[in-house]
């Protein structure tokens, strides 16, 4: 009876491997020619998508172009990812509905947007943060999409310009950068009522944001520059999601502007013109001294993977643009791609 | 800065021919005798070309059409009616002058004229001059300057002229011109609106130009009256008002709206002593525009400048060999806009012209310049020119020249990045000109080069802003060639004008192509008259140009070549010796072309405008 037992618990051993073994051989159809790579767009003018295998290997130029025969529009804000399908929002008031590995558009959202920038997902629904007239500060909002239909079904108001949107647990986080003026706050919405909760108020212009490895969302805001003649700080902010208040203000000097930030192992990095500098979780300062300087004339976006640092060049704004991979430890090099016109935004996909 | 042009000299002296030729009726650059004694007089080493009226009421297209189908200049226009901006010899939209009536009215906001803010049919004449003349024409005449002339004639008549015309996409285009002299007064009066829905299908999509639609009125009223037999003094008018929504591209609609308004007055006296022929010109122009991100709302952005201006000129025959014209002139600049504050700029300029003829086959020309502007150095300009009548049917000319653009309101005072350290753009030129006149015959040849340094480009800079700075630096060169043949055999009238121009411009650090230049650029006009009948095709091959400065061809990359083509018929239906009533139909992209100027926004398909005009 024991020696049953054993063989039979050797057998499913055995089916186990054997099925694990039968996983590994079966090569799984590939989704798309765009599957497990980079993604960046550009702004443009004209605003483009171009895509980088995973092992930088390949390289293709204009995908959604190639895909549709059509260009992306004025201009190209940012793309977001959700199942298997690509968000393209286009502040001209369009967003695209595209498969993500093949770019072939499935849909166009055009009604109930005005100056889209972002787009997060929750609930089976979009969020898109809308500036609506940037000269006007009072109509700007976030509008709910239902990604079924691929329609705007609800708006819910929120301060003058919203920015990047971030989904966490049930809530949604968006950076009011200002639009054509200025702002220094952060919504908190709830997905399950689609109510505003609460603001949080940050130093001036808060863009990125990210959640680091302690739970916290850390914002950070570029402050106002001299030439307004009202330069304010910029900083890093992190703020307690639990209880939606700042926990920490890590302040810059006068003169120092970062906008562009990542965050990768620990590691919380951010810009200086185009040099990359970096905090820790548990840093009480900000710091000046660079890490080293990427190659970018105009460094404009960055983002950070699987122990490798990207960085996209958005050079003169005509020319094409570039994408800079460094390693993350020894900051070298690794490799460099053309990339779209005002290069902007790096995903992985 | 600009000194006057001295109009209808001839015509006081009541030597004038009318501006028509004998084929009339046939559409082509015709040769006329010119009104500017600055052009006619100071410019035998130039190329200089006219479009008469009988074209700019015949072929009563914009004036970027106008100027594409019947010159060397290249377009980039921003889908049709939008904004659009010309490059003369490979330079740049700021680098190219409109001269009204004398004066310079490229923009104090962005230093270019957009040539959709002017309407043609209002002006007796169009004349291109190629090559530097801000000698004579101040900031901005680099590769070229384009002029807008009103006659006034005290030769009695009363002339007057209706059209009516209507065509695809609603365009609705109405027209008065009158003219009345007697010997001591002299009116003329045009009006035209016109107003367009503009939604074009975009050929090959199932888009349409939804955001294009155009409307704007404009009028000219000038007057002359003799005051006596040596005084006469002259009012000159001109407003234009304008509203454009602004349409988007391919992929992206827009909601953009633009709102323009012009006002030009100039009062001229000019007094023919027994030394010298002087003129005082006083005169006030002002443009103001607004800006509307979205169409819907009352919010908008605005610049506008006021410019008041004086200069005094005479023209003096110092011997019969000898001619010499001094300009003083001073200008007042005031400014407003949502980028800046109120600033202000003043400019003084003092000008020499000399000419010389020691006999029938030589002209010599000599010109120098000194501006003294608040802001900024001004360089001495000067420039030479030399025609050589080899035999009676071959001239050659030559002239050379110091130029300059000056910065702009916006390059100066925008907020935030407005550049107070700029100096003005400074080029040098030299062309070298060929004329061969055979009866009714003409071809031109001429090799140009160029060469701009200080150029002003904005950049991102550190901060984090865009601001401008002197640091381009640009050569541009090519040929061009003209024929313009008329042929009469009985009472079958022809005519021939073709212009092609081949075009490097250049950056001197990276040696690639500037965006937006083609290489190459040519225009065949084709007309024939027989009897109460006109026919005309007019086909235009515009080079492939690059949109990115690494000069790549493809898509994302370059705006493709192509080839449009016009044509047109005309139908006396009635003709008396006072009245006159003309039908005529033009057909725009005859062959139903897809085609773009300008990256990712297409121009119109196939399209028809029928005209009705009744002269008494």
């Amino acid at each position: 009876m024991k020696r049953i037992i054993l063989s039979i618990f050797a057998m499913s051993l055995l089916i186990v491997s054997c099925s694990e073994d039968n996983d590994d051989n079966i090569s799984t159809e590939p989704l798309g020619a765009y599957e497990d790579g980079i993604i960046i767009s550009g702004e443009g003018s004209p605003s483009s998508i171009s895509y980088i295998s995973e092992d930088l290997t390949t390289s293709e130029n204009q995908i959604y172009f190639n895909a549709n025969n059509e260009a992306t529009g004025v201009y190209l804000q940012s793309l977001g990812f959700n199942d298997d399908k690509a968000y393209i929002v286009v502040d001209a008031g369009t967003i695209t509905v595209v498969n993500r590995y093949t770019f072939e558009k499935l849909a166009t959202i055009s009604t109930g947007l005005t100056y889209p920038r972002y787009i997060a997902f929750a609930n089976d629904k979009g969020y898109v943060t809308n500036w609506g007239d940037p000269n006007d500060e009072t109509d700007d909002f976030i509008a709910v999409v239902d990604l079924t239909a691929n329609t705007v079904i609800n708006t819910i108001p929120v301060g003058n310009g919203p920015e990047q949107i971030l989904v966490e647990d049930n809530f949604l986080y968006v950076s009011h950068k200002g639009a054509f003026s200025t702002n220094n706050i952060v919504s908190v919405i709830n997905t399950s009522s689609d109510v505003l909760t609460t603001t949080i108020t940050v130093n001036d212009n808060p863009d990125e944001m990210i959640v680091d490895n302690t739970g916290d969302l850390v914002v950070l805001s570029s402050g106002k520059p001299a030439w307004t003649g009202d330069e304010t700080k910029a900083a890093i902010t992190k703020i307690d999601m639990d209880t939606n208040t700042v926990s920490t203000t890590l302040e810059f000097s006068d003169g120092e502007h970062p906008e562009l930030m990542m965050y990768l192992n620990g590691n919380l990095y951010y810009n200086l013109g185009s040099s990359v500098l970096s905090i820790t979780d548990d840093a009480t300062a900000v710091t000046s001294t660079p890490l080293f300087t990427t190659g970018a004339t105009t460094l404009y976006g960055m983002a950070a993977k699987d122990d490798r640092l990207y960085f996209v060049d958005a050079v003169d704004y005509t020319s094409a643009g570039q994408l800079f991979i460094y390693d993350e430890t020894s900051y070298s090099l690794i490799n460099s791609f053309t990339a779209p016109v005002v290069a902007s935004k790096i995903y992985f996909n | 800065m600009i000194r006057v042009v001295l109009f209808f000299l001839l015509l006081l002296f009541g030597s004038v021919a009318k501006s028509q030729t004998p084929t009339d009726s046939i559409q082509k650059l015709d040769e006329v005798i010119l009104s500017d004694v600055k052009l006619k007089r100071y410019a035998h080493g130039y190329k200089v070309t006219a479009l008469g009226d009988s074209l700019l009421q015949k072929n009563r297209s914009s004036f970027t059409d106008l100027l594409r189908f019947n010159s060397n200049l290249y377009f980039k226009e921003n889908g049709y009616g939008m904004v659009s901006s010309p490059s003369f010899r490979g330079t740049n939209a700021s680098q190219t002058a409109v001269i009204w009536n004398g004066i310079s009215i490229n923009s104090q906001l962005t230093g270019q004229t957009d040539f959709n803010t002017i309407n043609t049919t209002n002006f007796n004449s169009v004349i291109i001059r190629s090559g530097g003349g801000s000698v004579q024409y101040g900031s901005g005449a680099i590769g070229g300057s384009i002029h807008l002339n009103n006659t006034l004639s005290f030769n009695p008549h009363f002339d007057n002229t209706v059209t009516l015309s209507y065509g695809s996409y609603e365009t609705k285009n109405i027209g008065y011109l009158s003219s009345y002299a007697n010997d001591k007064w002299s009116f003329n009066i045009g009006v035209n609106y016109i107003d367009s829905d503009n939604d074009y299908k975009y050929l090959n999509t199932d888009k349409r130009n939804t955001n294009g639609a155009y409307y704007n009125g404009s009028v000219n009223a000038n007057v002359g009256h003799v005051l006596s037999s040596k005084d006469v003094l002259k009012l000159y008018h001109q407003t234009f008002i304008g509203e454009r929504e602004f349409s988007g591209t391919l992929s992206s609609p827009s909601l953009a709206k633009y709102e323009d308004e012009n006002f030009r007055t100039m009062l001229e006296w000019s007094r023919n002593g027994d030394k010298a022929f002087s003129k005082l010109k006083v005169a006030h122009l002002q443009e103001h525009f607004k800006y509307f991100g979205t169409k819907n709302t009352e919010n908008f952005t605005f610049g506008k400048v006021n410019t008041y201006l004086i200069n005094y000129t005479a023209d003096i025959d110092v011997s019969t060999d000898l001619k010499l014209k001094p300009i003083v002139s001073y200008n007042y600049y005031e400014g407003s806009g949502s980028s800046f504050e109120d600033p202000n700029r003043q400019e003084f300029s003092t000008t020499a012209l000399l000419q010389y003829k020691p006999n029938e086959k030589w002209q010599y020309g000599l010109n120098i310049r000194q501006d003294i502007t608040s802001g900024f150095e001004s360089p001495l300009l000067f420039s030479f020119d030399i025609a050589y009548d080899v035999t009676n049917y071959y001239t050659l000319k030559i002239n050379g020249s110091k130029n300059y653009r000056v910065p702009t309101f916006n390059d100066l005072y925008w907020q935030p990045g407005g550049n107070l350290d700029l100096v003005p753009e400074t080029s040098y030129q030299i062309d070298l000109g060929q004329e061969i006149t055979y009866k009714s015959a003409k071809l031109n040849f001429n090799a140009f080069y160029i060469k701009t340094t200080d150029l002003i480009q904005w950049k991102p800079n550190t901060t984090g802003f865009w601001s401008p700075e002197n640091i381009a630096k640009t050569q541009n060169f090519g040929a061009e060639a003209n024929l313009d043949i008329t042929k009469r055999i009985k009472t079958h009238h022809f005519s021939l004008l073709m212009n092609y121009a081949y075009t490097v411009s250049e950056d001197l650090e990276t040696n690639a192509q500037l965006i937006y230049v083609p290489y190459h650029k040519a225009n065949v006009n084709l007309a024939y008259a027989y009897k109460r009948m006109s026919l005309f095709f007019q086909h235009l091959y515009n080079g492939e140009v690059y949109t990115t400065p690494e000069n790549l061809s493809g898509r994302f990359y370059s705006v493709e070549a192509y080839q449009v083509s016009n044509l047109g018929v005309s139908y006396q239906l009635f003709k008396t010796k006072s009245q006159q009533i003309d039908v005529s139909l033009k057909v725009n992209n005859l062959f139903n072309t897809a085609y773009e100027n300008v990256a990712f926004r297409p121009m119109p398909d196939r399209n028809f405008n029928f005209q009705i005009q009744y002269k008494f």
